[in-house]
């Protein structure tokens, strides 16, 4: 029998477990963790970097926890993969935005998978923090909303850097070579346009498929041309394969290379001898400064190899510093308010902080200025970053660093 | 939440458009179509170029990349003409890397490894979840025109002659049968669908890339097709929504497994999937929905 007690319980219970989900939901918005996508390409061609990147999210995140959160509520992760794949990546972002309710989105890597993902970040108006070189992610249609924010250096200036050094070191006859993706095309355009602003001339550019076992037939186009130096937009596997059939070939040219392909793994794979002079150009990550040191260590923590391993793990690391010090400034995490604040915390004037719990207590007393552990971290109109550029060469089988370039 | 689902359900959708393609020229007649995610992007980029740059009414975009995807069909399978099996497979697994190289490298003409930004969508955007809503409703119809169509080819006369074809062409074109005219048809009108997916694909999320036509794409529609039944309609449309549920399930088990961190995670996905596809082939291995053999009509 069902006495009227029992059915008034019955009805109670049931009335507490609908009203359960609305409550779930105002936490939500109010007072539950500040909840965090970390979009990173854990596998696929972006995975020598994706899982350290993934990691210091994590560890990052765990400071600024530690540090009793960003405007007072705790930040929670939730990583997904892209697979270095736009269309994977599109769903996982979807994921992200509709059934984690994250409030931005950390980490994309690769161009396409950026540009991919950023109209559905539009779309939720919440923030993407990418590692992509390409240009159109500056602009619209891609960046309509300003909320692409750019923590590598655009290949864009990658590609003015080079042309300095050119410059300085003398070079007549440039020839071109690039990977035929965004980034890679990206290098070598933006290399172009700097020089003949100079009034120089490019004699020979060649654009080449990734994943090919030998690219001697692009090399012998690039050097018939007579340059007198190659300034490249490629990456680590195909570079060795393009330096060793140089060697090869014997004729005399000196290269210009992204730090992210000229580096001590290139050195092993291929010797002193043929990369000897070599000239790498890399965006000059904030080695000396306090926030360079909490990453590395973290880094070591988590990874076992040094921080200097993966310039992806530093700006990712930065990322969620950036974003936690900007919750921290807006008082909430509403991102519309959010948005304009990650300026006002990057950029100077300021005191200059190294890390979350630092710029907390600074807020205190007036504006703050992030200085990351991958660069100093100061946004542009676009969203972009704009780090100063070291020329590193090739001595001996070690990375020389001779001078900074600025642009 | 829902519009998560919702959009899945698209993705869902588009590759149930590409199953059904993948049914007719692989299941029905017996052409081994690795070049899939070459008529994917044909098609998305035929209308992805009419309506983003030449300004054209969708409708218009959508019947481009049918034509455009029958044409270049009808032209691999003529090239191919002599090949069957295995054969068959390298030519058109060639023909799609063909399609990405040249859209990666034509900039003239596809805005290069950029892509096209941009796409006009089938609902304005803003209308928020109906923008998800309208844009399924819409690819979902021309799934179901598309499964209506191909269930009255399979009855008629012409789906017989290809499964004939199928079966042995020797004994098909003694009976009187072209084999070559079958096949083009059959192929043909297969890449035609492959193509309408990729408008549908390019007009639902504005943006077109080479990256996107990775054969990636052909593997997992053979997975649908393979674990739906690969000789008919339903069996295609089913598993491929089977597939994607799949495929997103695991990101929320993957987070269910204990003592896993996000990273080891991601590489557990993979392997759920690929386990997934070796089950699917012990149990199953004619699909969910075998075919069922038809009864020689009275006479």
């Amino acid at each position: 029998m069902i006495n009227r007690r029992t059915l008034l319980t019955a009805v109670a219970g049931t009335g507490a477990l609908m009203a359960a989900p609305s409550i779930l939901r105002a936490q939500g918005a109010g007072a539950g963790p500040i909840r965090i996508g970390a979009l990173n390409p854990v596998t696929g061609s972006g995975s020598p970097y994706g899982s350290g990147m993934q990691k210091m999210i994590l560890a990052a995140a765990e400071a600024v926890n530690a540090a009793g959160g960003a405007a007072g509520r705790p930040i929670e992760i939730i990583a997904e993969d892209t697979q270095t794949n736009p269309q994977a990546g599109v769903l996982a972002a979807k994921k992200l935005i509709e059934a984690n309710k994250v409030q931005a989105i950390l980490g994309t890597w690769s161009s396409g998978v950026s540009l991919a993902v950023i109209p559905l970040c539009n779309d939720a108006g919440i923030p993407l923090f990418h590692c992509s070189g390409a240009p159109a992610l500056s602009t619209p249609p891609a960046n309509a909303k300003g909320l692409g924010f750019r923590f590598q250096a655009t290949n864009d200036r990658f590609g003015r850097a080079f042309a300095e050094i050119c410059v300085k070191e003398g070079f007549k006859r440039p020839a071109t070579m690039a990977f035929n993706n965004a980034s890679g095309i990206g290098n070598t355009e933006g290399f172009r346009k700097a020089w003949e602003a100079k009034g120089g001339k490019v004699v020979e550019s060649v654009v080449y498929e990734p994943n090919q076992s030998t690219y001697r037939s692009e090399l012998m186009k690039v050097l018939a041309a007579q340059p007198d130096v190659i300034v490249t937009g490629s990456y680590l596997a195909d570079t060795t394969i393009l330096l060793r059939e140089w060697f090869q070939s014997g004729q005399p040219v000196r290269w210009i290379i992204p730090g992210w392909a000229a580096n001590p793994d290139l050195i092993k794979a291929l010797g002193p001898e043929v990369t000897e002079d070599i000239i790498s150009v890399d965006s000059v990550s904030n080695e000396g400064s306090p926030a360079y040191a909490q990453y590395d260590a973290a880094y070591q923590k988590a990874m076992n190899q040094p921080g200097s391993a993966n310039v992806y793990a530093a700006m990712t690391w930065d990322m969620v510093n950036v974003l936690a010090l900007a919750i921290e400034a807006a008082g909430s995490a509403d991102m519309a308010a959010v948005v304009p604040k990650l300026r006002e915390v990057g950029n100077p004037p300021g005191t200059v902080v190294s890390s979350f719990a630092e710029g907390k207590a600074a807020l205190k007393n007036g504006k703050i200025n992030y200085d990351g552990a991958s660069s100093v971290l100061d946004f542009d109109q676009y969203g972009d970053v704009t780090p100063d550029f070291g020329a590193y060469f090739i001595k001996g089988g070690k990375l020389e660093r001779r001078y900074i370039v600025k642009i | 939440m829902l519009t998560y689902i919702l959009f899945a359900l698209v993705i869902g959708s588009v590759y149930a458009l590409l199953a059904q393609s993948l049914m007719l020229s692989w299941g029905l007649a017996g052409l081994v179509n690795l070049g899939l995610a070459g008529f994917f992007a044909v098609g998305a980029y035929a209308s992805a170029m009419l309506t983003t740059w030449g300004h054209a009414p969708i409708p218009l975009g959508v019947a481009a990349a049918m034509l455009a995807g029958g044409l270049v069909g009808l032209v691999v399978c003529f090239s191919t003409l002599r090949l069957r099996d295995d054969y068959l497979a390298i030519v058109t697994l060639g023909f799609a890397e063909i399609v990405r190289l040249v859209a990666s490298n034509e900039v003239w003409l596809t805005g290069g490894t950029d892509g096209i930004s941009g796409i006009p969508v089938l609902v304005p955007r803003d209308a928020g979840i109906w923008f998800h809503a309208g844009s399924l409703a819409i690819i979902a119809a021309a799934v179901a025109a598309v499964y209506l169509l191909l269930r009255r080819l399979l009855r008629s006369p012409w789906g017989r002659s290809l499964r004939a074809i199928r079966e042995d062409q020797t004994v098909a074109s003694v009976a009187g049968k072209s084999i070559v005219r079958f096949k083009a048809q059959a192929f043909s009108l297969a890449a035609a669908i492959a193509g309408v997916a990729g408008a549908f694909y390019g007009h639902y999320t504005s943006y077109v890339a080479p990256d996107l036509f990775q054969p990636l794409i052909t593997i997992y529609i053979f997975l649908a097709v393979t674990a739906g039944g690969n000789a008919r309609p339903a069996g295609a449309v089913i598993g491929a929504y089977l597939l994607v549920a799949f495929l997103e399930a695991t990101r929320f088990i993957a987070e269910l497994a204990p003592g896993v961190s996000a990273v080891q995670a991601a590489s557990l996905r993979e392997i759920v999937v690929g386990l997934g596809l070796v089950l699917v082939l012990s149990f199953r291995p004619d699909g969910l929905l075998p075919e069922r053999s038809q009864k020689a009509p009275a006479l």
